[in-house]
């Protein structure tokens, strides 16, 4: 299948991306890597009056770091971060999931920004950064803002973006030395979408110990403070104390009934956690 | 169209495309350069793979048009290539191909995989190949060509280039000129029209569109569950839920086409999900039996720019309850969706968003039943309309949820 | 034996080609004028056409089977008793039976602005109650499809022998199994570029076929033109599996069309429309009982089986060529007393059900093998014990089962004992009592099949189908500068016949094999023929290669012999003509042959250096090739999640005339089995509507999916065939499922009884059996700490 007829624009600048974005006449849409758009276009799922592509905006693939955070251009690819072309801040983290996702043609031009505002739950990036505690920096007509991504995602597909507004950059928080972190992904096949996806961050320097369930159909289930999934004191060994009945009744709460999807998502959180705890 | 120069094979090329076109097609139909395969379309398969400025990327989601400036290199271009020489000869040596409709993605990424990781064993081979399907060969040649060529260089101490990429962002991206802004053609109005139409009369809707379809086809494929109590006597809700427009028009998204009567309406339902915007054109008609205060709303609503369709029924029954100062509303949503949008294997994604609109009608029954009259349950929730399944109604919702799942817990239900 | 002659290794010929992007395939065909088409299909699986509306400044660029007058629908009939004909319109016509039927057909520039119009039409459906299932298609009261069949039975059938005998077994296990609905999925669709050619007058149809002689024959029935009147050409094509061995709607739609338009046309299927629209396959139900003594010996097999035909009868014939099969196939290569075996093939409104690599043995081999596995639970005995104790024996050869399967030759016990071997037994075993680190299950499972390759005019005369093979044809051509044509009316999809075929010519003729030149996929150019169906193109094309080169060398020699002035007997060998004293090249014998006639005999034969000859087996009711299977699985009893740790195949394929090629077609069945066993299905929901339609949806195994397996070759040679090659194309994807769920319940054992009796084994069904398994009381020691909180 070939897309719907549409017109395409790429603005030089953020000024001009805001004045396109801000046509209500048309139905816009912001095309970075294209890489979960281009088969939606194909399949003619979306069909937009007007494409402006964002990567000829020097802003949205700087990449900067501060002392505590490195910050990252929404234009900035997957393959950027698995080759750590960018500052890797999470001690490993974001190159090791940035190398699970897709295949490496896709991950050449899929961006972690257009990941983030496509909103696929089962994608990696918006479990993974919502365990790190990764923040979207957010531009609109009316200035700028930040969003935790656990704030991020609203629903499938929807994001917490006003109209007009785009998300510049994701600011990663710089993981002290001694933090643990897990990621396990449960799909079918190599590279293909996640079923479950459990990732954990513990930064007791920073006071930190973060949990998701990802891949829910849904937004991820988040524990901010993941304590509750741990009877007794985490610093006891992460693995040995995780506790799975705060988990099952979060999963219970989200509506999430059957038992073999239910199982799934504990296993990859308990795995996640194995992960963290390994030497 | 629009004017795109970019470099082929090393060759200049300027041409004027539709900016819908997807660069396998533009090089396959514009350049005749048809080495370059398609092979599902949506980034899946990996038989489109070639290179942009000497990394790989798939084609068939990669527009021609973001590719301005950008240095392509398709398999017809390897020909004097160092690397995919010796792959070649390493393909034909084991076997690495039968119909060969994959190999030229399938070079591609072994050239790629050759040159970025020296030192791979097999088990690395495979999952840097797993974006490229074959449905021939078992890839057991394949793996074994890409091994030997790997060894073979090692051995002879080749070293391979160094990664080409040194920017960040999308792969192709790098060198694409900014165009004129503000100089934005609105699409073609008739296309448009077409594509989004706005209110029309009943003269402009498919015919299927103003029929309901008759019951009888099947059982529903999703079935949810509401219920919701209001302050008013069973009389009251009874007369409210016998103006079908009132009723049609809580479902959110949902506008009136026409002027309703008590047992008939037409009614247009926009539901945006992400970039996807469905926009169901139907009818539904009313059976009320008010014996048992229960009613049977039976719709059906069709997406002409998809080509989907919904069929389903709304049953509701009025309770009496607080001895008749209130009134216990129950309703059963049941519906199937059919086309091409009901042809994806994550129906849970759907199953989400019938959820949401399911909840989203009740609450907004609620709030219309409630409004004014300063009802003891008109809270903020209750107040707040929701006129599309969109991202914020979307988050109202969320919230909703976990307000139901505290009260839950807390009584007990 | 030469580097070029049967039995070698040789390097094809078609790589280079293909390797550097110059393939032809049919969309990469550029015809001055070409138009795009893309067709209207319909949404639903089961509705009235109440109408079609064409906006108005589309009229003239939309045509609907009220355009189509004069174009007969497609039949694809069988004399069997009972069969019920399906009328198939290439454009639907005031019914729709299934998701994706051709409702309508646009032609624009592009196939964009052709989509941009397709979407513009609007169908007006009634939609009716849909045939979902095929055991509810069966049920009284279910929706009819072709409403003057009063049921949704194309065909039932009925086998019965000394069944009452097996009644009283000591052992009877019963089990429900099924297979999954799947897509062949080649990786290149099927495509029809058609033109009218005004000079021959002749309607060409370029299409990626297997058959293209068939897809004559079937064009001239619908379309009433003479044969004369229609070339069908197919080019390059990105594999079939089946997929591409039928008439299709689409090309009787595309021939019109051109015919009507008087430029090219083109219609190039994309992923969508194969997965929603094209044909299905592998969709089977049975209910199957084995009965046998307490020493493993099989004492009968009962069974009920069906099949999901889909809507319609492909062209040239399909609805119940699975079913029907099921009967006389199911046996196997195994020897018993008593069997019963009813069939059903049910019409259904999905795509019509196609015979896919393995056609119907893939199902008989799971549902027989999973059952010989249930048994030897029951008896205490390895699987391979219980194979071993029932399977036809070498002595027994030419052997005829209970169902008259006349096995040519081949030691069937020792493939197994050989797959046993190497997958080493004993080591397994001992690895699974310990029990994997990683809390993984450890599994062993086997599979023995055969595969009728190559059956011929004797096995399908009495179907009463269109298509019945006779006589294989080959002409070879031997050219002016010494070079050989070879011309065949099979076609590849990737079986590398341009080389294989070219290996035969050179064993006869010693030609060097880069002149040999193999010329397939035109029929004008190639001589009638069936096509590449039923492993059958090196036993049938490649014995009548052979008897054309036979022949060439015959003629070749009588010029030879008069130019070496010898009355003895000369031979052909090494390119040349060898008398007692001296040798003439077959370039010199050609060369005086076409250019310098005058040096001729007064008597030699008038037609030359180009003959063609036809072919037959000695006996035309197939070879049997077989293998044994043996996997070892690792599965993961929290996830779900299955490892093929290794896989052996023990396999006997008569003579390899290139084992580099015949390990490829191995190697690729095999992957295409494990597809079947662990990842491939096209669901439905009970409106009939597929749930796959991408990639995404419908998972293909990959690189990391995919192991790679040891192969252990045994050849044991046909009697009735040239070199005594037998037809190995199939059976690679034939066991793969049965081994590896016998593997997977093998796995499962440790848990308690738990078996997957429905391929693909997903995780979700084997966590399901490991779950009821756990519903059950404490069967032994064994619980794994693993899964519990579900």
């Amino acid at each position: 299948m070939k897309p719907s007829a549409f017109d395409y624009e790429r603005p030089a600048d953020l000024d001009g991306l805001i004045a396109l974005t801000r046509r209500e006449d048309l139905f816009v849409k912001m095309l970075a890597g294209g890489q979960s758009l281009g088969p939606m276009l194909n399949l003619r799922l979306v069909q937009p009056d007007l494409l402006v592509d964002i990567t000829a905006i020097p802003e949205l693939k700087r990449v900067e770091e501060t002392a505590d955070a490195v910050i990252l251009g929404a234009c900035v690819t997957h393959a950027d971060i698995e080759d750590g072309r960018v500052p890797d801040a999470t001690g490993g983290a974001l190159p090791r999931v940035a190398c699970g996702i897709a295949y490496r043609a896709v991950r050449n031009r899929g961006t972690i920004g257009g990941s983030l505002v496509h909103a696929d739950p089962a994608a990696d990036w918006i479990s993974c950064l919502a365990a790190i505690d990764a923040e979207a920096m957010i531009l609109g007509p009316s200035g700028r803002r930040a969003i935790p991504i656990d704030e991020f995602m609203t629903g499938v597909f929807q994001v917490a973006l006003e109209p007009g507004e785009l998300v510049e950059a994701v600011r990663i928080p710089r993981l002290s030395l001694g933090a643990r972190w897990g990621f396990h992904k449960i799909s079918r096949k190599t590279g293909e979408m996640a079923q479950a996806i459990g990732a954990i961050l513990h930064d007791p320097a920073r006071d930190v110990l973060r949990a998701v369930i990802g891949a829910t159909e849904s937004v991820p289930i988040v524990f901010s403070g993941a304590a509750p999934l741990f009877s007794g004191s985490p610093g006891s060994g992460l693995a040995k104390a995780f506790d799975a009945s705060a988990a099952v009744r979060a999963l219970e709460d989200s509506g999430i009934t059957d038992a073999v999807d239910r199982q799934l998502h504990l296993v990859a959180l308990k795995r996640a956690i194995d992960q963290a705890a390994r030497p | 169209m629009k004017r795109i120069n970019i470099t082929v094979n090393g060759k200049a090329v300027s041409a004027s495309v539709e900016p819908r076109m997807q660069l396998a097609d533009f090089l396959r139909e514009s350049l005749n350069l048809t080495g370059t395969h398609l092979g599902c379309e949506h980034g899946v398969c990996g038989a489109c793979t070639l290179l942009v400025d000497g990394t790989p990327i798939r084609s068939c989601i990669t527009l021609a048009v973001a590719c301005e400036g950008a240095r392509v290199t398709t398999v017809e271009g390897l020909d004097e290539d160092l690397i995919a020489g010796e792959l070649r000869a390493a393909f034909s040596r084991e076997h690495a191909l039968q119909c060969g409709y994959c190999t030229p993605g399938m070079l591609i990424s072994a050239r790629d995989t050759v040159m970025r990781m020296p030192d791979a064993n097999e088990r690395d081979i495979r999952v840097a190949m797993s974006g490229n399907l074959c449905r021939c060969t078992g890839y057991v040649g394949i793996v074994r060509a890409i091994q030997s060529v790997i060894t073979e260089r090692k051995a002879k101490g080749l070293s391979s280039p160094p990664s080409p990429r040194a920017e960040f962002g999308p792969a192709g991206s790098g060198r694409a000129r900014p165009t004129a802004v503000g100089a934005v053609a609105a699409a073609p109005a008739a296309a448009r029209a077409a594509r989004r139409p706005g209110p029309a009369g009943a003269a402009d809707r498919a015919p299927e569109a103003r029929r309901v379809a008759e019951p009888g086809v099947g059982k529903p494929q999703t079935t949810l569950h509401e219920s919701f109590t209001v302050d008013y006597p069973r009389a009251k809700v009874w007369a409210f839920f016998g103006r079908l427009g009132d009723v049609a028009t809580c479902l959110p998204g949902t506008s009136l086409l026409g002027t309703p009567t008590d047992e008939h309406v037409e009614t247009r339902i926009r539901i945006k999900v992400g970039p996807i915007v469905s926009e169901f054109d139907g009818a539904a008609d009313v059976v009320r039996d008010a014996s048992s205060f229960s009613g049977v709303i039976r719709g059906s609503a069709h997406d002409a720019r998809s080509r989907s369709a919904t069929r389903g029924e709304i049953q509701y029954v009025l309770i009496e309850d607080e001895n008749g100062a209130a009134t216990r509303v129950e309703v059963d949503v049941g519906f199937t969706l059919t086309g091409p949008l009901a042809q994806f294997s994550r129906s849970s994604i759907v199953h989400d968003i019938a959820w949401r609109m399911t909840d989203a009608f009740a609450r907004n029954l609620r709030a219309r039943l409630n409004r004014g009259n300063g009802s003891a349950r008109a809270d903020s929730t209750a107040g707040a309309s929701i006129s599309e399944i969109n991202a914020a109604p979307l988050i109202l919702s969320v919230i909703w949820n976990r307000i139901k799942t505290f009260f839950r817990s807390l009584l007990g239900r | 034996m030469s580097n070029q002659g049967v039995g070698a290794c040789a390097l094809r010929k078609e790589d280079d080609r293909l390797l550097r992007g110059r393939g032809q395939f049919v969309a990469d065909l550029r015809l001055a004028g070409m138009m795009d088409v893309a067709f209207v299909r319909s949404p639903l699986a089961h509705a009235k056409i109440l109408g079609i509306e064409i906006p108005a400044e589309h009229r003239g660029g939309v045509f609907t089977s009220e355009d189509l007058t004069g174009v007969k629908p497609i039949r694809a009939v069988s004399g069997l008793p009972g069969f019920k004909v399906s009328v198939q319109p290439a454009l639907a016509e005031g019914k729709i039976r299934h998701v994706g039927e051709l409702v309508a057909m646009c032609v624009a520039d592009t196939r964009a602005a052709a989509e941009d119009i397709a979407a513009a039409v609007r169908l007006d459906l009634k939609e009716l109650p849909a045939v979902h299932d095929m055991l509810q298609g069966r049920a009284a009261g279910a929706p009819l499809l072709h409403e003057a069949w009063g049921d949704n039975i194309f065909l039932e059938t009925n086998v019965e022998i000394d069944i009452a005998k097996a009644l009283d077994a000591p052992i009877r296990v019963t089990r429900e199994i099924r297979t999954a609905r799947q897509c062949m999925a080649p990786l290149e669709g099927r495509g029809v570029v058609a033109h009218w050619d005004r000079r021959l007058e002749q309607l060409v149809i370029y299409s990626a076929a297997q058959m293209p002689h068939i897809v004559r024959t079937g064009l001239s029935e619908c379309l009433g033109l003479d044969h004369g009147n229609i070339r069908v050409v197919s080019p390059d094509v990105g594999g079939g599996f089946g997929y591409k061995g039928i008439l299709l709607p689409e090309e009787v739609a595309l021939a019109w069309l051109a015919m009507r338009c008087g430029h090219p046309v083109r219609w190039i299927e994309d992923r969508r429309e194969h997965l929603t629209a094209g044909a299905n396959c592998r969709e089977h139900h049975y209910v199957i009982t084995g009965y046998a003594g307490r020493d493993g010996r099989l004492l009968g097999i009962d069974c009920e089986a069906t099949v999901d035909s889909g809507a319609y009868s492909s062209y040239p014939f399909s609805a119940c060529l699975e079913a029907a099969q099921v009967a006389s196939i199911l046996p196997g290569p195994y020897d018993f007393p008593a069997y019963r075996c009813r069939t059903y093939s049910v019409a259904t409104n999905k795509c019509p059900i196609l015979p896919y690599r393995g056609v119907a043995r893939t199902g008989v081999c799971f549902a027989l093998e999973l059952v010989l596995d249930a048994i030897a639970r029951e008896t205490g005995l390895e699987p391979h014990e219980v194979r071993l104790r029932n399977l036809v024996r070498p002595e027994q050869m030419p052997f005829d089962n209970i169902t008259k399967k006349h096995f040519d030759s081949g030691d069937y016990p020792e493939a197994l004992r050989r797959a046993i071997a190497a997958i080493d037994l004993p080591a397994v075993r001992a690895r699974q009592r310990e029990g994997a680190r990683d809390g993984r299950l450890i599994g062993v499972g086997t599979a023995v099949y055969c595969e009728q390759a190559a059956h011929g005019t004797s096995v399908y005369a009495g179907w009463g189908i269109p298509m019945v093979p006779g006589y294989e044809q080959a002409t070879a051509r031997l050219t002016p500068d010494g070079g050989l044509e070879l011309r065949v009316g099979v076609h590849s999809h990737g079986q590398s016949m341009e080389t294989t075929l070219a290996q035969v010519a050179h064993e006869i003729l010693g030609i060097d094999f880069a002149k040999i030149n193999v010329v397939h996929g035109d029929t004008a150019i190639t001589p009638y023929s069936t096509g590449t169906w039923g492993s059958r193109s090196m036993v049938m094309a490649g014995g009548a290669v052979s008897r054309a080169c036979r022949e060439i060398a015959r003629r070749a020699a009588e010029i030879g012999s008069w130019l070496l002035k010898t009355e003895t007997e000369v031979v052909v060998r090494n390119g040349k003509v060898i008398g007692p004293s001296g040798s003439v090249t077959l370039e010199e014998v050609a060369r005086i042959w076409y250019l310098h006639p005058q040096d001729l005999p007064a008597d030699v034969n008038p037609g030359g250096l180009e003959a063609t000859m036809g072919y037959k087996p000695a006996r035309d009711s197939g070879t049997f090739s077989y293998a044994a299977h043996a996997a070892m699985v690792a599965v993961d009893p929290e996830t779900g999640g299955v490892e093929i740790l290794d896989y052996v195949i023990a396999e006997d394929g008569g003579k390899l005339v290139n084992p580099m090629v015949v390990d490829g077609q191995i190697y690729g069945g095999v992957a295409q089995g494990i597809g079947t066993a662990l990842y491939e299905e096209m669901p439905f929901d009970s409106s009939g509507q597929p749930l796959a339609s991408t990639l995404a949806d419908y998972l293909l195994p990959g690189p990391t999916e995919v192991p790679a397996p040891r192969i252990i070759h045994m050849e044991t040679l046909s009697p009735y065939t040239e070199f005594g090659v037998k037809g190995i194309g199939e059976g690679g994807a034939i066991a793969p499922p049965a081994a590896i769920t016998n593997a997977i319940n093998d796995a499962l054992g440790a848990l308690g009884p738990a078996e997957v009796l429905q391929s693909p084994a997903t995780p979700r069904r084997i966590l399901e059996a490991i779950a009821k398994a756990r519903q059950r009381p404490p069967a032994g020691a064994a619980q794994g700490s693993a899964g519990e909180r579900a």
